[in-house]
């Protein structure tokens, strides 16, 4: 986020995109109840009607993977309208002139037929978010996991770089980080690109630099971003090592990954409870829960706070990071002699200029946001203060491109898939809970009430959902939520796994997978087993919540 | 227009318009006792322990409620004042249970608290006309005993307001107002979230936690520890409270408002979802698999010679880029940078990704 949280609560305009906030964000969704309470003006882009779409003043509901049409015609009103802010493009930005002339095709007529979304909605979304200057953008899965995901993000950015909600409190440009620590694991060199504090891995002077910190050559060979290595496991990929991680639940099109798994020579699964990937593990570490260890998240407005040990692990359980250390010393790579874990951070600090001021001392009360480049520097609560970071906010003009499966007569609808409140990512947690199960026991796909009469699905009924990947069984829930030409399934549940189905076509820049859209279509079934209930019914059957 | 003053206790202080009694007060640290106010939410001035003198008033004003006004004298200690509180607070005890033992034998008794700080007229006979329970609700973690609740509506209008989702709502009149839902339905059949905020601002205990009630210690004898919440990105702070002779979470609590990134908030997942923690299912011991292919309890020195075998037997037959280290975005800053520093310094490979990259 450029922005912060509390800041939130006093803007003025929300253009809340591919964000189910409400249920992903419940603590943010609070802050944007404030305030549309106080009068600030929601404006929700989703192709389902979600819980925010309801108190919002516009739901623009758009076909899944059209994000570029809609934000491309939203530049295209502000243009034409003269409503972009001149004076601080020419002083901020380049690229401007590329980008109008890309806009310039995107109508709002033409937009209307492309997403769905009334012309006219989109000339009062655009006029609003180009004429307040408290407008923020907040997005989050739905605009980046897309084969277009980076080109939904420069679309985003192109708005905010043409009307100036920039460097400002309560504006900006806001994606929402959907797990604990993604934000830290990135800032801590988690990805083949870059070294801590992103600090780019293929500069050679970067790579001197951590060469001579850590004692050991750096290899000079890219490495594979996540999507890359599932899609080589078996044939580069012959060794792996996952931490905390159930790559069978949550990669797309685990089909195929699961038989390239047979071919692995060696995995190590290190994880707090025996999840779905340890049917391919040779070796199983036990590791320690949050509650049970020291050392610190970081949120997604780059908030650094600690985590605390309240409670000894089970067993023999220990924290990732002491296995780490282990793991490293016997294959003969000394560590210099950490006495605790705020050494660890210490070390990454000393690293990373962006995290030089940070350290467990200084987050003992309150967390720190980074950049924070000094032991005295205070937070930085909002980027982009006095000037754009980089010099010049750059425009990145793009077209639309569709999205790598488009529905068609044999696969005729199009197949979303996210998270619900209740459970959260690969469920290993929020299964075990039972208030939890109660109140979601199980898979269900939602359908629009006319799909689901032309093919015969009685709600509640259970249905195979088919991809050209796989096939899942689950339970339909007919609901007025989706579209005609949409379902939406939960990735939750291990029985009905919805990554079976998902497409692992990437993002070209990220590699990010496009688990928001594929073509799918739902054949009913006659099962016998159909109990009558339908899933997210409170409703449920004691048999069912009885089940772990 | 800052030139306006109001005066408080005999001290001068600067108007602002719109703002009430208790925000001028709090600003020159004039403590006003409050039982039913909450600042994320609208005041209601329903529980009357905040009333204080104006000059030229001929009835004293709810501070919570009250905006001040230029030239106001306000008097927030007096005999009136005091006479009111202990007034009003004999009268909510008359309405709750009256053994403090009792009363706080979950959660923290704001009423007992206060009672302690500024006394009471007295013990008076409890009002006879019992509140309706929920004993039919069969949800899981949130607990409504209406011989605590004292209808001050904290927990209606926080899930109204903050919330937004208006599973609750006062029901019937006078005496006998309690809290229920529509048709009296279980909160899980409701548009009830399960946030759990009515337990965090009720102050009896009235709303509380049922596996928490259930294992039987009451809050003050639990050791809270600070952490950051392990679900979502918003990094919500928030207290294990913990039993250290068992080593257990008991519950989890928010800290209070205006402290932190939350402002007092939690969801469903941060304020019910622990009990994975001391699940049954919990790895307790390293395994490995065996030639039959069985993975088998073994000791942490097998476990961790035979990870190092393995991988660098891989590094060793098809060179380190044939190795991928998958590390978790749900664990801590420092073990995504050891994780990547094994990867790239032990081993010699920058295939190294965080799992939320796909």
């Amino acid at each position: 986020m450029t922005n912060s949280i509390p800041e939130i609560r006093d803007t003025d305009f929300m253009l809340v995109i591919g964000s189910n906030t409400s249920e992903a964000h419940p603590i943010i969704a609070m802050e944007m109840k404030q305030a549309v309470r106080r009068g600030a003006k929601l404006a929700v882009a989703d192709p389902r009607a979600i819980w925010m779409s309801s108190i919002a003043d516009w739901h623009l509901q758009i076909e899944a993977g059209s994000d570029v049409w809609l934000l491309n015609a939203l530049a295209h009103v502000i243009i034409a309208e003269g409503l972009e802010d001149k004076e601080w493009i020419a002083e901020n930005t380049e690229g401007f002139a590329a980008v109008k002339e890309t806009v310039a095709s995107y109508t709002p007529e033409k937009a209307e037929e492309v997403t769905g979304v009334p012309a006219d909605m989109i000339r009062e979304v655009a006029r609003a978010y180009a004429t307040t200057r408290k407008a923020g953008i907040y997005y989050t899965l739905g605009i980046t996991e897309h084969t277009t995901g980076t080109d939904n993000v420069y679309a985003l950015s192109n708005l905010v770089l043409m009307t100036g909600h920039l460097g400002g409190p309560s504006m900006g440009m806001n994606p929402l980080r959907g797990q604990n620590n993604v934000q830290g694991a990135n800032d801590s060199g988690a990805t083949p690109v870059f070294y801590p504090g992103y600090q780019w891995a293929k500069d050679e002077e970067v790579r001197a630099k951590f060469s001579a910190a850590w004692g050991v050559e750096q290899p000079d060979v890219p490495g594979l971003n996540l999507n890359e290595m599932m899609k080589k496991v078996g044939t580069q990929i012959k060794g792996m090592y996952l931490m905390g991680e159930d790559i069978v639940m949550s990669e797309p099109n685990v089909g195929r990954l699961e038989k390239a798994l047979n071919d692995i020579e060696f995995m190590v699964v290190q994880d707090i409870f025996l999840n779905e990937s340890c049917r391919y593990a040779d070796v199983v570490l036990p590791a320690a829960a949050f509650a049970e260890k020291d050392g610190v998240f970081t949120n997604t407005d780059r908030r650094v706070q600690r985590v605390r040990k309240a409670i000894e692990p089970p067993g023999q359980a220990r924290a990732d990071w002491e296995i780490i250390l282990d793991v490293m010393d016997r294959s003969g790579y000394e560590n210099p002699p950490y006495e605790g874990i705020a050494d660890i951070y210490a070390e990454m600090a000393s690293l990373a200029p962006k995290f030089a001021g940070i350290s467990h001392e200084r987050i003992e009360d309150d967390g720190l946001q980074w950049p924070v480049h000094t032991m005295d520097a205070p937070s930085t609560i909002y980027l982009h203060k006095g000037g754009v970071l980089r010099g010049k906010g750059l425009f990145q003009a793009v077209e639309y491109r569709a999205p790598f499966e488009q529905a068609d007569p044999e696969y005729p609808l199009v197949l979303s898939t996210g998270r619900t409140l209740y459970h959260y990512n690969a469920a290993t947690q929020t299964r075990r809970v039972d208030g939890l199960t109660e109140k979601q026991p199980e898979a269900f796909i939602e359908i629009h009430p006319r799909t689901a009469r032309v093919l015969s699905v009685d709600d509640g009924a259970m249905v195979d959902v088919v991809t050209r990947r796989g096939r899942v069984r689950c339970r339909a829930m007919v609901s007025r939520q989706v579209k005609r030409n949409t379902i939406w399934m939960p990735f939750h549940f291990a029985e009905a796994r919805a990554n079976l189905l998902t497409t692992d076509a990437g993002d070209a820049v990220t590699g990010t997978g496009e688990y928001k859209v594929c073509a799918a279509r739902i054949e009913p079934v006659d099962d016998p087993d159909v109990r009558n209930v339908f899933p997210g019914s409170y409703q449920t059957p004691v048999e069912l919540t009885a089940k772990q | 227009m800052s030139e306006q003053t109001l005066t408080i206790n005999g001290v001068s202080i600067d108007h602002r318009p719109g703002e009430t009694i208790l925000e001028a007060a709090r600003r020159l640290d004039i403590d006003i006792p409050t039982l039913c106010h909450d600042d994320r939410i609208e005041p209601v001035a329903a529980c009357r322990i905040c009333l204080v003198e104006v000059e030229g008033s001929r009835l004293m004003q709810p501070s919570c409620h009250s905006k001040t006004q230029p030239d106001m004298v306000i008097t927030t200690e007096s005999q009136r004042v005091s006479r009111n509180r202990q007034f009003s607070l004999s009268l909510h005890m008359a309405d709750t249970v009256s053994d403090r033992t009792i009363a706080e034998d979950a959660n923290p008794n704001r009423l007992f608290e206060l009672a302690d700080i500024h006394g009471t007229a007295g013990l008076w006979p409890h009002v006879d006309s019992p509140r309706q329970g929920r004993p039919m609700d069969v949800n899981r973690f949130i607990h409504f005993r209406e011989d605590r609740c004292i209808g001050c509506a904290l927990c209606t209008r926080y899930c109204d307001e903050i919330e937004g989702v208006t599973a609750i709502t006062l029901a019937h009149r006078g005496a006998l107002t309690t809290i229920s839902t529509a048709d009296e339905l279980s909160l899980t059949d409701t548009t009830c979230e399960l946030c759990g905020g009515c337990i965090a601002v009720c102050p009896t205990g009235a709303m509380t936690e049922k596996a928490a009630l259930a294992y039987g210690k009451p809050e003050k004898e639990l050791e809270k520890i600070r952490t950051t919440c392990n679900f979502c990105g918003v990094g919500c702070q928030l207290d294990l409270n913990v039993d250290r002779d068992a080593n257990r979470i008991v519950k989890v609590t928010p800290p209070p408002p205006g402290t932190t990134v939350n402002d007092g908030n939690l969801c469903v997942k941060g304020r019910f979802a622990n009990d994975f923690i001391h699940h049954k299912d919990r790895l307790t011991e390293p395994l490995v698999r065996d030639a039959d292919g069985v993975l088998r309890p073994t000791s942490w020195d097998e476990a961790l010679d035979r990870v190092v075998e393995g991988l660098q037997g891989v590094v060793t037959r098809h060179g380190p880029h044939s190795l991928g280290f998958v590390s978790s975005s749900r664990c801590t800053g420092e073990e995504n940078y050891l994780f990547q520093k094994m990867s790239r310094a032990a081993f010699g490979t920058h295939n190294v990704h965080q799992c939320a990259a796909t």
